[in-house]
């Protein structure tokens, strides 16, 4: 009986001690929808938490939430891709090999002094409003923190490490694979969950200001109509993307820097 | 008690420099060497090392000058000096890790002017890479058919079970084993030490000293050791080697039977002559200078 009892108060203690983080979310929600109903807020300027609800329940029945969530995911995944792939190349390149270095470093460093947003007019002139603008606008902003920290991680290697490696024989591939990609791996992580930010941000702008498609396109047109629900629906959507994004990036980092003492899950 | 000092002359040509066949011949310490001695020098476990007028210099910081030295196949040599006198940078140049800008590192009678196979280097860390298991750094280097040889070497130096883990996880004291099991595996003829017991405790350092040496009696390789401890020095050398302003300024066998008995009055002597040496060496060095 006793220890039934103190098992009973363990599970508690343990799903409180989850739970407590939640507690004032909670409250703020509830708070805000009593304010909504007793009509403190305008519901032009608020919608109320089971407005949005509502809305929600809508916009997956139509299909069009589904597919909107697609259209700027798939805008994200591709300019990360691409953004990813030449800040990598880039990166493992400029770091490893000197003239590479001093050819492109003065160049990226301008590039990177051009804020890539304000490309946006250029951009639709370039490629009107069609998909491949915004996949370039996210490919630049996910480009330059991947590089810079690819680049960093390379250039940080442990030369003790390295005059290790080469006392045991390692060849320039193995010192590469065994000795400094896996020590610039953490800083690598870094710089990706640095360019998740960006990507979720360029994409915002990008779909707010010119397209016929994504979560931003919605949020735009329902301003139109004044349908305030969908707009902070929209706004959260963004935030749980950007929300799951990380928690990827971060199991990444679990999965991939299992020895750093720093990232052990027990 | 009269020692059995040796002193090195700055002059190379009225040093003693005789041929690789002579050195190995003339009788130093260990019988168990002397079996394979007249046999082809690469089948011998141990290289035979001569350094001829070595000079190393770091801008203006003269560190090595004119250094001559020969060291026996399979024999254990302890170099001590104070710090900075350039210990680890004439292990980095007989190793090839680094080069002489004057003077020949000669391995078996063959100049040694890069990193080879032969030779294993310890470092004072244990420079494991933390994002391989323990077996995995064992096995740096390995070609896959010589993977089994890890095992082994992790068995001499009494961590096979640790194999899996992380080295994040294990003591300073077991990553300094690993490193050695890591070195043992490639079979080096040379083995070189920089002072790769320096930053573990005296209990410790004892259990590894005995390791060190017990695996050094089994294979026969020529071992070379900084240390700043002189107690490790006289107890594990064949021949402690004082290095100051860039020369040999005492070079000193150590003809005690093994194991030798921690605490051993002739052991604690000859520590205190070497010290009293090192502590001195500056008017020493001077004088020699002086009367050449
Ligand atoms: N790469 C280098 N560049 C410039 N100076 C160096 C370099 N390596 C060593 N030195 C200098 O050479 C001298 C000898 O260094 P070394 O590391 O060989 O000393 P050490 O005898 O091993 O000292 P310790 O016992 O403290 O390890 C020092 O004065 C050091 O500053
Ligand atoms: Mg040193």
């Amino acid at each position: 009986m006793k220890k039934l009892c103190i098992a009973a108060l363990s599970v508690w203690f343990k799903l409180t001690k989850n739970l407590t983080g939640w507690l004032l979310p909670a409250f703020l929600i509830v708070f805000w929808e009593i304010a909504a109903r007793n009509g403190w807020i305008s519901l032009r300027i608020l919608p109320s938490p089971t407005d949005i609800v509502h809305a929600a329940i809508n916009l997956t029945l139509s299909g069009e939430l589904a597919s909107n969530i697609a259209t700027s995911s798939a805008r994200a995944g591709w300019g990360l891709l691409y953004g990813g792939v030449i800040g990598l190349v880039l990166g493992l390149l400029n770091g490893l090999v000197r003239p590479a270095d001093r050819f492109l470093d003065t160049t990226l460093q301008m590039v990177r002094n051009v804020p890539h947003l304000a490309l946006i007019p250029l951009v639709i002139i370039w490629f009107g409003i069609g998909e491949e603008g915004k996949i370039f606008l996210v490919t630049l902003g996910v480009f330059f923190p991947i590089y810079i920290n690819t680049y960093h991680g390379i250039k940080t290697a442990d030369p003790q490490l390295l005059e290790m490696g080469r006392v045991y024989g390692l060849g320039p591939w193995q010192l590469f694979s065994q000795v400094i990609f896996p020590g610039a791996l953490p800083s690598i992580l870094v710089g990706l969950r640095y360019a998740l930010g960006f990507m979720w941000l360029t994409l915002i702008v990008a779909e707010t200001i010119a397209t016929t498609s994504g979560i931003g396109y919605m949020a735009m047109n329902a301003r139109e109509f004044m349908q305030t629900d969908v707009v902070v629906l929209a706004i959260l959507l963004y935030a749980l993307l950007g929300k799951l994004a990380d928690t990827g990036a971060h199991l990444l980092e679990l999965r991939l820097l299992q020895w750093h003492p720093g990232f052990r899950n027990s | 008690m009269s020692l059995p000092v040796k002193q090195i002359s700055v002059n190379p040509l009225s040093g003693s420099k005789p041929g690789p066949v002579v050195e190995m011949l003339k009788d130093r310490s260990k019988p168990k060497i002397t079996a394979v001695k007249t046999t082809d020098p690469s089948t011998v476990p141990g290289i035979t090392i001569r350094l001829e007028n070595l000079s190393k210099h770091f801008g203006d910081l003269q560190v090595l000058e004119n250094l001559d030295l020969s060291i026996e196949p399979g024999s254990f040599i302890a170099i001590v000096g104070r710090s900075g006198c350039g210990k680890s940078t004439l292990l980095r140049l007989i190793s090839g890790l680094e080069q002489p800008n004057k003077g020949t590192v000669f391995y078996d009678g063959k100049v040694h002017n890069k990193l080879n196979e032969d030779v294993c280097f310890m470092f004072q860390e244990a420079r494991l890479l933390p994002w391989h298991s323990v077996m995995n750094n064992v096995r740096l280097g390995l070609k896959k058919n010589q993977f089994p040889k890890a095992l082994d070497a992790l068995q001499q130096v009494g961590l096979e079970t640790r194999a899996e883990e992380w080295p994040s996880v294990l003591s300073g004291g077991q990553r300094q084993r690993v490193a050695l099991a890591r070195s043992l595996v490639h079979e080096p003829r040379l083995l070189l030490l920089d002072e790769p017991l320096g930053a573990l405790d005296a209990l410790t350092r004892i259990e590894m000293q005995s390791l060190i040496e017990r695996i050094w009696l089994e294979s026969g390789f020529t071992a070379i050791l900084v240390t700043h401890d002189i107690a490790e020095a006289v107890a594990l050398a064949d021949r402690v080697i004082v290095l100051d302003q860039g020369k040999v300024d005492l070079d000193l066998d150590i003809d005690q039977p093994r194991p030798r008995q921690r605490g051993n009055a002739q052991l604690c002597q000859l520590e205190a002559e070497i010290l009293q040496r090192i502590l001195t060496a500056p008017d020493a060095s001077e004088t020699a200078a002086a009367s050449d």
